[in-house]
């Protein structure tokens, strides 16, 4: 295929109230035949959240949808990895794992089987500011699959059994991730960009931390965090409102909230600072089939008042024609697709740039992603290039509103970061508003080029040299002498070399 | 490309909708599709859905060419092709297609099957009229040079790096294709190989074209918001344009002899984290009165964690990390594919041993009418999941009117998939499922391979 896809979800939302005729009729001027320009754009519609509070403190919220008789429904709760201790990475993903995998009265077998039975799926995990669990089924099996739902967030037994079987299914997916260029090179960025704060250590674990985790680590977990006031249920699709509204009163209205007051949250990531050193990481993993190149840095949080003039920043870059691609893959060939990715949490999170290369390309690669942040910030981008730009998030946005996953999945998000739900219908707007000079001065800013750090996942010999020339700096950790467990990234007693 | 396993399916989400069943939900869960079905005078089959739930519109074009058409020592090219045919034509520019979808908020994408391409859109429908005069561009011309030629061709080698080379079961999948047909071109993967994508010339690409790229080879599909007469007023308009040529088209004839005795083949590479191994078996068309059968047979094997290997493998005996079965049933023939990566101490030979115990409790004991049933709403809700979008329904249309023959399928195929018994299951698996009609791939690290025994040393 021609790109990978990360969704192959339709457009709901019309883009074409960015009437982008001039730009047809633009690129169209040396050809024989110009293409039939577009008609007048037809009105969008976007589905309206309603939300109500339980006594317990439960805030629920309902998205009809009733195209397909199709809900999606789940339940957020508002811490995740980011409250791991630092010598037990892996514990809230465990826990939130370990949710579908016994409760007071249903077995694991049990619990695959009866969602199974009602033609539905069960998910649940760790992100980072969030727990999550969610079912998606017929709209008339939701009775039975939302009391499902509900036991296994209420009456979780964390079995000893359980534990050890999802603990080694952990440690070997590991040894699997771990053995993949891209995604080691993400564990180490993360690492790199936050040291030892929280958002630095990987969300599924190291080889070290999963054998440390108890299950009194578990159970603690779970008693401190996963509670009515500190979670927010999301039905979404083919479900009358007033009806989801009972439902979620009869099977969550009884969850009694602690007396205890909820845990403060402490930092957990990491400001950006001016005197960030920038680090140059090589991981030399000499049987890599290709080498992952990321640059990395310290991005926003999910309520920066900068945000949607950041996600356009973002967007010049990333996307099939956005820069990266268009310098690495569309103009040199040297990957099959460049990207990058500003991710909002409840601090500031990461912004990453990455693409694969073949081994010897790795250095050029590094330069290209440097090269083109810093464009963003020297020169202004054209409206001809930043109109499009626009048009792209906003497309994106409508095809994650038309499935009942992609439409909980957002209204979630806002929930979960205390943001009004009215985002969801202001979204276009707010994209719309971002200027030109916003995304120079976003970039120059926020996301200056020189303190960005870089980090390549390969066969070094093949790309050394030349990393050498543009770098003073460059770190070369050699694959049996990584560790993900500090800010150091390499085992002690491991002789640091050049 | 890509008749990948399951295993492959969470980060490749696109092809969710692609593995063996074209099942439609019961009538009082999802509505019937009603299409409009017609072929213009030069053979292009133009199949319509009018929809108007969102102001967006989903256009596909599926070409009955695939990896199987290949030219010989060209393996890859029908994909390095798919790639070439977003560059320029007669009245487009290099990557034209782009600024028509991508920079109006709409996406574009192909892929390249054995069987059949598919290139699609999904724009805002005011754009409908531009992007059915952009698609009958590129059927009608092409317009590419040794430049951008030699730069998309780089760009498909990252590609095959990127599946094959840099994942850690990359070369696992590979071996799959490659070792499980011995005639057919179906034995060639479709990503193809450095060397062969090398010799492949810009004046293969032209001919691929004019060969393979013409209206009566191919198959527009529409779904979304749009006025019938207004649209088949366009389509009029911008395909019949497009002349039929005179040629025949050339149609793959080899076929693949019966397998006659078990064949095993131990692969390795430098980095496995975990070994890991594969049963194939040859299986029918997709076409064939077998298929619902075999996809029933798919969803109790490997649907879910309730599905019989996850509670065998994965759960009880833990001896596999991950553990998947498909009925990757195509065109011409198919195939099943069983397999496992081994939990950490596992050997190959324990996985085997477990996967062909599970076969053989489907071959002696009747399914349960409670199993028959989940797995029969699996895979109506997942077809469900799947026509949640336009593009979906436009996707499942085509599948049914190029790959099986038959656009009605969209709407008739439920009844065969609630036809199904136990008793059907258990006759398509002895059917199949002999030892003899069996490949087993293991995929192990290097320094598992057993050591040459040289100059009389070793032995016992």
């Amino acid at each position: 295929m021609r790109k990978i896809s990360s969704s192959s979800k339709m457009i709901r939302i019309a883009t074409a109230v960015l009437l982008a005729t001039g730009l047809l009729a633009g690129t169209a001027v040396a050809q024989q035949e110009n293409p039939p320009a577009p008609a007048a754009p037809r009105s969008v519609t976007i589905p309206k959240p309603t939300d109500r509070t339980l006594k317990n403190g439960l805030r629920v919220i309902v998205i009809e949808d009733h195209d397909i008789p199709l809900i999606s429904a789940g339940i957020v709760v508002k811490n995740g990895g980011e409250v791991d201790p630092a010598n037990l990475s892996g514990l809230a993903e465990l826990t939130a794992s370990l949710l579908t995998k016994g409760t007071k009265t249903r077995t694991a077998p049990e619990i695959a089987q009866q969602i199974e039975a009602l033609g539905g799926t069960i998910q649940s995990g760790a992100g980072w500011d969030a727990s999550r669990v969610f079912i998606n089924v017929m709209s008339g099996k939701i009775d039975p699959a939302m009391s499902i739902l509900a036991d296994v967030v209420r009456n979780p037994v964390f079995q000893e059994e359980e534990i050890e079987r999802l603990r080694q299914q952990y440690i070997d997916n590991l040894s699997v991730t771990l053995g993949d260029p891209g995604s080691l090179a993400s564990y180490v960025a993360a690492r790199v960009v936050f040291g030892d704060a929280a958002y630095g250590h990987p969300l599924a674990g190291t080889p070290e931390s999963l054998p440390l985790i108890k299950q009194a680590d578990i159970v603690g977990l779970h008693t401190k965090y996963y509670r009515p006031d500190n979670a927010v249920l999301v039905i979404g699709g083919s479900i009358k409102a007033e009806d989801a509204f009972k439902l979620a009163e009869r099977l969550l209205g009884d969850w009694a909230k602690p007396a205890a007051a909820l845990p403060a949250r402490g930092q957990v990531g990491k400001m950006a600072r001016a005197d960030e050193k920038q680090r140059v990481v090589v991981i030399d993993m000499p049987d890599a089939g290709q080498a992952a190149v990321v640059l990395a840095r310290v991005g926003i949080s999910r309520t920066d008042p900068d945000y949607f003039r950041g996600i356009v920043t973002n967007s010049i870059l990333s996307g099939y024609s956005g820069r990266l691609n268009q310098e690495i893959r569309i103009k040199r060939g040297l990957s099959y697709g460049a990207r990058s990715s500003l991710e909002a949490r409840r601090e500031s999170g990461p912004f990453a740039a990455s693409a694969q290369t073949k081994n010897p390309s790795g250095a050029e690669v590094a330069g290209l992603l440097i090269h083109e942040l810093s464009r963003l910030s020297s020169e202004p981008v054209a409206e001809v290039e930043l109109t499009p730009r626009k048009a792209v998030l906003i497309g994106g946005f409508g095809r994650n509103l038309e499935t009942t996953d992609g439409l909980a999945f957002q209204v979630s998000s806002l929930a979960l970061h205390g943001l009004s739900l009215d985002e969801i219908n202001n979204y276009i707007r707010n994209v719309q508003a971002v200027t030109a000079a916003d995304v120079q001065k976003f970039a120059g800013s926020r996301l200056p080029a020189k303190d960005a750090h870089i980090i390549i996942v390969g066969n070094a010999k093949d790309f050394l040299e030349p990393l050498r020339k543009q770098f003073s700096n460059v770190e070369v950790i050699p694959l049996a002498e990584l560790d993900l467990n500090s800010a150091a990234l390499r085992k002690t007693g491991a002789t640091a070399g050049k | 490309m890509f008749r990948n396993l399951k295993f492959l399916l969470a980060v490749i989400t696109l092809l969710l909708s692609s593995t063996g069943f074209g099942l439609v939900s019961p009538a009082q869960t999802m509505p019937r599709l009603t299409y409009r079905d017609r072929t213009l005078a030069n053979g292009l089959r133009v199949l319509t859905v009018e929809d108007h739930a969102s102001p967006t519109v989903a256009i596909q074009v599926w070409y009955k060419v695939g990896s199987k058409d290949d030219p010989e020592g060209r393996s890859g090219f029908a994909h390095l092709f798919e790639h070439m045919l977003f560059k320029g034509t007669k009245n487009m520019k290099d990557e034209m297609m782009d600024r028509l979808t991508e920079d109006v908020g709409g996406i574009n994408n192909a892929s390249t099957w054995d069987d059949f391409t598919n290139y699609y859109e999904v724009v805002p429908s005011n754009y409908l009229e531009t992007l059915l005069w952009a698609e009958a561009e590129r059927m009608g011309s092409l317009n590419v040079d040794e430049k951008n030629f030699k730069s998309e061709r780089d760009v498909v080698k990252e590609e095959f790096r990127s599946r094959v080379l840099a994942p850690p079961y990359g070369r696992f999948f590979y071996a799959i294709e490659k070792e499980s047909f011995t005639a057919h071109p179906y034995r060639r993967p479709g990503i193809g190989s450095i060397e062969e994508l090398d010799a492949a010339t810009l004046g293969d690409v032209k001919a691929f074209h004019s060969t393979f790229y013409r209206p009566d080879n191919a198959t527009l599909v529409v779904v979304g918001d749009f006025e019938p007469k207004q649209i088949d007023a366009w389509i009029d308009k911008y395909f019949t344009r497009v002349a039929k040529p005179d040629k025949p088209l050339p149609r793959v004839t080899t076929k693949e002899p019966e397998r006659t005795a078990e064949k095993r083949v131990n692969e390795y590479a430098a980095t496995v984290p975990l070994p890991a191994v594969a049963l194939t078996y040859l299986a029918p068309p997709v076409a064939s009165a077998d298929a619902a059968a075999l996809d029933v047979a798919e969803a109790i094997l490997s649907s879910g964690e309730s599905s019989r290997l996850y509670q065998s493998l994965v759960y009880q005996q833990q001896v596999a990390q991950e553990a998947f079965a498909q009925a990757d049933l195509r065109e011409q023939l198919g195939l099943f594919v069983l397999g496992a990566i081994l939990a950490s101490e596992k050997k190959p030979a324990e996985a085997e041993r477990a996967l062909l115990g599970e076969l053989k409790k489907m071959q002696d004991t009747l399914v349960s009418a409670a199993e028959l049933d989940k797995a029969k709403l699996q895979l109506v809700t997942n077809e469900l999941r799947e026509r949640e979008t336009s593009n979906g329904k436009a996707f499942a249309l085509a599948r049914a009117a190029v790959l099986l023959g038959d656009a009605a399928r969209i709407n008739t195929d439920i009844e065969k998939l609630q036809a199904v018994t136990a008793a059907d299951i258990q006759r398509v698996m002895k059917k199949y499922f002999t030892d003899s009609n069996r490949v087993v791939i293991t995929y192990q690290a290097e320094s598992m391979r057993p050591k040459t025994t040289a100059g009389g040393e070793g032995g016992k």
